[in-house]
C-alpha cells in the first residue's frame, strides 16, 4: 500500500506578525517555523494506517524553501518512510490551485492508496488544496475528519459538520482525507527515531518541473483587523451608573436622538 | 565544528577566534528536534501536573520517568550496546536545558540521567551494565547518587560509612547514613560511597530491596519540592560483591569525575530556567499597570530586563560554548579501544575548569533573574499564587548542590596552577609577559574595521589582568597559595568573567555573519550590555585581590594595571539596554 502526507511548514502562531512591504503576505525575516498543526494529525493518521496495513509505505511531501527540509525531517521522524521536498522558494506567492496542482502532478503516476493533508493550513487557511488535489487526481475526498478507519480499501470516516453535528461518510480507496484537529493525538518523535530519520531518503524536485498551470487567484492586499476602540467601566451606585450611561449616548452616539 | 583541540583553562592564556567555538546558531536538524521533543514533554506531561508533582506526588514523577524513557529522553548518555544512543554533549545540554521549566522533576531528571546513571555508564563492569543500565534508560528504574553525609559534605572524602568483606567473602557489610539523596524515596538503584575497612574509599551498586537499606523521611526543603530529597541508611546492609563498582579505593575518582559532568550539565538546566523565568517577568511587565502604563515601559524595569537578557546570552553561550569543546576532544578518542571510558574520563577532566565556570556562572545568572522577576511582579512576586515565588526558591539549591560555588570556585585557579605546575599551561611565561605589559605604555589604537574590536581587546586586557594577579600572587605565597582562599576567589571571579564574556562576544561574531540588520543591532546590544557589567566585576575583583595580596609601590603598580586593563568603552549603553528591553517586551520571547 503507498500513502502519502502533504504537509506545510507555517510559523509558530505566537510569532508577532507584521506585514511584508509589498502588502500581500507577511514578513517571514523573524519567524520560527514549524508544522502546521493540522498536518501534524495528517501524518499521525498516515503512520497508524502504515502499522495497521502490513506491508505499507508512507511518503511525506512539503512544498517551500530549504527550510522547510527541517520539519519533514520531524515527519520522518514520527513515522514517514521518505520525503519529497518540491523546492520553491516563493511558494507564499502560489495559490491553492498551484499548489494543488503541482501535488497532483507529483502523484498522477504513484498511484497511491490514500492521501492525507490537514484541513487547512494555519497561515493561508484557504481549506482548498486537499480537495484540489483530489479532484485533479480524479479520486474521492472527505473533508474535516475526526475520526477514520480503514479496512480492506473501504475508508470510512465522520466529518465535522456546522453546531456540532457529525456526519458518517465512507468510500473506496484510492481516497484523500483532510484532517482536522482532535482525529488522533500525533506522537511526539522520539530520540532514535529523530536519529534514525536522518537516514532517511529525502529527494528534492524544482518547483519549476510540477508547476504547469495558471494561478487562478491573486491576493490584492493582506492587512490586520481594524483596532475596535476600547470599552469603558463606568464606576457607580446604578442610578448613577444609568446617568452616566444616557449623558454618554447623548453625546457620543445618535442612539437616543 | 572547531578543530582545535583546546586544553582546559587554555582561554586565559591564548585568543580565541570565533571559528574556534560551538554555538547554538550551529545546532542540527535533529538536534532542535530533539529539544522541541523534549519541550513538548515538559509542557503536556509535567507542567500540567506541576502543582501535584509540588505536593509530593511522587507516583506521578515515576509515571514521567516512564514516559521519558519511551521517548528516548533518558538514554543520552548510555551506549547503544545497553539500549542507548551515546549522543553528543551538545544535544545532552539542550535537552538539560529544555527540562529545566519541569520545576521538581527536572531535579530528579538531571539525578537519574547525571549522577545516578553514568557511574554505571563509566565504571561498570559488563555484567552491571547489562543488569541495570536498560532498566535505567527505559525509565522503569530511578537511580540516586549517595556521596553526602551529616557530617561530610564539600569534604566528600571525610565520609564515615563504612564497608566490611563478610566472612565468606560473598557480600560487602555497609553501615553509614547517606544525607540529601535525590530521588531517595522512589529510586530502585543507589550508587553508595563507603570506605572498606575504614580505608579504601569504594562506591557500591545497591538495589533497593536489598536487606539493611532503609529510607528516611523526606526532607522539608525551602524549594524544588517536586524532587524527592531523602537519607538513605545503611544498616548493616548486604550489597554482594559483584556489585562493587570500579575498584575497592578507587571511589574518589567515580565522585569526583561524575561531578565535572553533573556541574556543566546544571549549568545548562540553570540557563534553560533563567531563560523561563524572564518571559514569565517579561509577560507579567507588559501586562501589569501602573500610572496607566504597562510597567515595561518604565526604564526602571526595562534595564532589568535588559540586564538578565545579556546575563542569559552569556549563560548560553558559555555552556554550549563548552559542550562543543568536549565533543571536539572526545570525538578524537576511538570507540574501539578497550580503554575508551578512561580516555573519555580524561576528556571530561581536562575542562574541569570549564565545567566549574559554568556552573558557578549560570547558577549566579539565574539568582540573579529569579531575584529580579520576584521584584517585577512586586508584591504578586511574594505570593505563591505567582509562579515567581517558586522560581525564587527553587532557584537558591542550585548555588549549594553539585559542589557549593565557594568549593568550585576555588577549583578554578586550583586546576589552572596545577596545569601550569604540570608545564601544560605557560602560565608564568605568560605572567611574565604580563608584567613587562605593565611597564610599558600602550599606544595601540582599535581596528575599527574588526567586528567587535573593543571587545576583544577588552578580553586580552582581562587576560593580562588575570595573569598580573595570579602571577603576584603566586610569587607571594608559592605553594601555600591553597590556604588564601580570598584570593583564590577574586582570581576565580576575573576567570569567569572571562570566559563569559569571550564565549559571548564570540557567538555574536559569528552569529553576525548571517544576521540581518535587525538581529545585529541586538547582537552588538546584548555584548555591550554584558561586557559592561563583566568588567566592573572582573574589575573589582582584580582590585579585590591586588589589595589582599601587595602592598607600597607594588599594590600601587598592580591597581595602576586594574584601572588600566579593566576599562571598557561603553557608549551607548543605555540605548542598548533600551534597545533590548523594548525588543524582549515586544517580541515577549528570547531573542536569541
Amino acid at each position: 500500500m503507498k500513502i502519502l502526507v502533504c504537509i506545510k511548514q507555517v510559523p509558530d502562531m505566537e510569532s508577532k506578525f507584521k506585514i511584508a512591504d509589498n502588502a500581500t503576505w507577511y514578513d517571514s525575516g523573524e519567524l520560527a517555523w514549524r508544522m502546521n498543526e493540522y498536518d501534524e494529525y495528517a501524518v499521525e493518521q498516515g503512520v497508524q494506517l502504515k502499522t495497521q496495513v502490513a506491508d505499507a509505505d508512507l511518503t511525506v511531501l512539503c512544498i517551500g524553501p530549504q527550510r522547510v527540509q527541517e520539519t519533514m525531517k520531524k515527519a520522518l521522524a514520527m513515522g514517514c518512510d521518505r520525503g519529497v521536498h518540491i523546492e520553491d522558494a516563493e511558494s507564499f506567492k502560489k495559490d491553492p490551485f498551484e499548489i494543488a496542482s503541482m501535488i497532483a502532478e507529483f502523484a498522477k503516476e504513484k498511484s497511491f492508496d490514500m492521501i492525507f493533508t490537514g484541513m487547512q493550513s494555519q497561515d493561508r487557511g484557504s481549506a482548498q488544496v486537499g480537495l484540489m488535489v483530489a479532484e485533479l487526481l480524479d479520486i474521492p475526498s472527505i473533508s474535516t475528519v475526526v475520526d477514520f478507519a480503514f479496512d480492506a480499501g473501504k475508508v470510512t470516516a465522520k466529518r465535522e459538520l456546522e453546531g456540532g453535528i457529525k456526519a458518517k461518510v465512507s468510500c473506496t480507496a484510492p481516497a484523500l482525507i483532510t484532517c482536522q484537529l482532535g482525529l488522533n493525538t500525533p506522537r511526539y518523535p522520539t530520540l532514535p527515531n529523530i536519529m534514525k530519520a536522518k537516514r532517511k531518503e529525502l529527494l528534492s524536485l524544482p518547483a519549476a518541473d510540477l508547476l504547469k498551470v495558471e494561478r487562478k487567484q491573486e491576493t490584492a492586499k493582506i492587512y490586520f483587523p481594524e483596532k475596535k476602540g476600547g470599552g469603558l467601566v463606568l464606576e457607580g451606585a446604578a442610578g448613577d451608573l444609568a446617568d452616566q450611561l444616557i449623558k454618554i449616548l447623548k453625546e457620543n452616539t445618535g442612539v437616543l436622538a | 565544528m572547531a578543530e582545535r583541540i583546546f586544553k582546559g583553562g587554555e582561554f586565559l592564556v591564548t585568543e580565541v577566534t570565533c571559528d574556534e567555538i560551538f554555538t547554538p546558531e550551529e545546532f542540527t536538524d535533529e538536534q532542535k528536534q530533539i529539544a522541541e521533543t523534549t519541550e513538548q514533554f515538559v509542557e503536556n506531561e509535567i507542567v500540567p501536573h506541576l502543582d501535584e508533582i509540588e505536593a509530593q506526588n511522587f507516583d506521578l514523577v515515576i509515571e514521567a520517568f516512564k514516559k521519558c524513557g519511551d521517548l528516548g529522553l533518558l538514554m543520552m548518555d548510555t551506549p547503544e550496546a545497553y539500549g542507548g544512543m551515546e549522543l553528543d554533549k551538545v544535544t545532552s545540554m539542550l535537552v538539560a536545558e529544555k527540562i529545566a521549566p519541569a520545576g521538581g522533576f527536572s531535579v530528579a531528571y538531571a539525578a537519574h540521567t547525571g549522577i545516578g546513571t553514568l557511574p554505571l555508564v563509566y565504571y561498570g563492569t559488563e555484567a552491571q551494565k547489562e543488569q541495570y543500565l536498560p532498566k535505567l534508560v527505559s525509565g522503569e528504574w530511578a537511580a540516586a547518587y549517595c556521596l553526602t553525609e551529616p557530617g561530610s559534605g564539600s569534604d566528600a572524602l571525610g565520609a564515615r560509612a563504612t564497608a566490611i568483606l563478610s566472612e565468606d567473602g560473598k557480600q560487602y557489610i555497609l553501615n553509614g547514613t547517606k544525607q540529601f539523596i535525590t530521588n531517595g524515596s522512589f529510586a530502585k538503584l543507589f550508587i553508595v560511597f563507603a570506605k572498606i575497612d575504614k580505608e579504601l574509599f569504594t562506591a557500591f551498586l545497591i538495589e533497593k530491596d536489598f536487606a539493611g537499606l532503609v529510607i528516611g523521611p523526606e526532607e522539608k526543603k525551602m524549594g524544588i519540592k517536586g524532587s524527592s530529597t531523602t537519607q538513605v541508611i545503611l544498616d548493616n546492609c548486604k550489597v554482594p560483591v559483584e556489585n562493587l563498582l570500579g575498584e575497592a579505593g578507587k571511589g574518589h575518582k567515580i565522585a569526583f569525575n561524575v561531578l565535572n559532568v553533573g556541574r556543566f550539565k546544571l549549568g545548562a538546566c540553570v540557563t534553560g530556567a533563567a531563560k523561563q523565568a524572564t518571559l514569565v517577568g517579561v509577560k507579567y511587565a507588559n501586562e501589569r499597570k501602573q500610572f496607566n502604563q504597562p510597567i515595561s515601559s518604565f526604564g526602571a524595569i526595562q534595564e532589568k530586563i535588559a540586564d538578565l537578557t545579556a546575563d542569559t546570552f552569556a549563560a548560553e553561550s558559555l555552556v554550549y560554548r563548552l559542550a562543543g569543546l568536549l565533543d571536539t576532544k572526545l570525538a578524537t578518542i576511538d570507540r574501539e579501544i578497550d580503554n575508551y571510558y578512561v580516555e573519555y574520563q580524561k576528556g571530561i577532566e581536562e575542562y574541569a575548569t570549564e565545567c566549574a565556570i559554568s556552573k558557578v556562572f549560570c547558577s549566579e545568572v539565574l539568582a540573579r533573574v529569579v531575584d529580579e522577576v520576584v521584584q517585577i511582579h512586586g508584591g504578586y512576586g511574594y505570593v505563591s499564587e505567582y509562579p515567581a515565588e517558586r522560581f525564587y526558591r527553587d532557584e537558591r539549591i542550585n548555588r549549594i548542590y553539585e559542589g557549593t560555588n565557594e568549593i568550585n570556585r576555588l577549583l578554578i585557579p586550583g586546576m589552572i596552577l596545577k596545569k601550569s605546575l604540570k608545564g601544560e599551561l605557560p602560565l608564568q611565561a605568560e605572567a611574565m609577559k604580563a608584567f613587562e605589559s605593565l611597564m610599558t605604555p600602550s599606544f595601540e589604537e582599535l581596528d575599527d574595521s574588526i567586528h567587535f574590536a573593543a571587545e576583544k581587546a577588552l578580553l586580552k586586557n582581562l587576560k593580562t589582568l588575570f595573569l598580573i594577579l595570579a602571577g603576584t600572587a603566586v610569587q607571594k605565597y608559592m605553594t601555600k597559595l591553597a590556604d588564601e582562599q580570598e584570593i583564590l576567589m577574586a582570581a576565580a571571579d576575573i576567570a569567569i568573567q572571562i570566559f563569559a564574556l569571550e564565549s559571548a562576544v564570540l557567538r555574536a561574531d559569528k552569529a553576525c555573519r548571517s544576521a540581518n540588520e535587525k538581529k545585529k543591532a541586538l547582537l552588538e546590544a546584548v555584548v555591550k550590555v554584558f561586557a559592561f557589567s563583566a568588567t566592573e566585576i572582573a574589575g573589582t575583583a582584580a582590585k579585590k585581590g591586588a589589595f589582599y595580596v601587595e602592598e607600597g609601590d607594588q599594590l600601587l603598580m598592580v591597581l595602576s594595571g586594574v584601572r588600566r586593563f579593566a576599562k571598557y568603552d561603553a557608549t551607548g549603553l543605555l540605548q542598548a539596554k533600551r534597545l533590548l528591553a523594548s525588543t524582549v517586551c515586544e517580541e515577549e520571547k528570547y531573542l536569541f
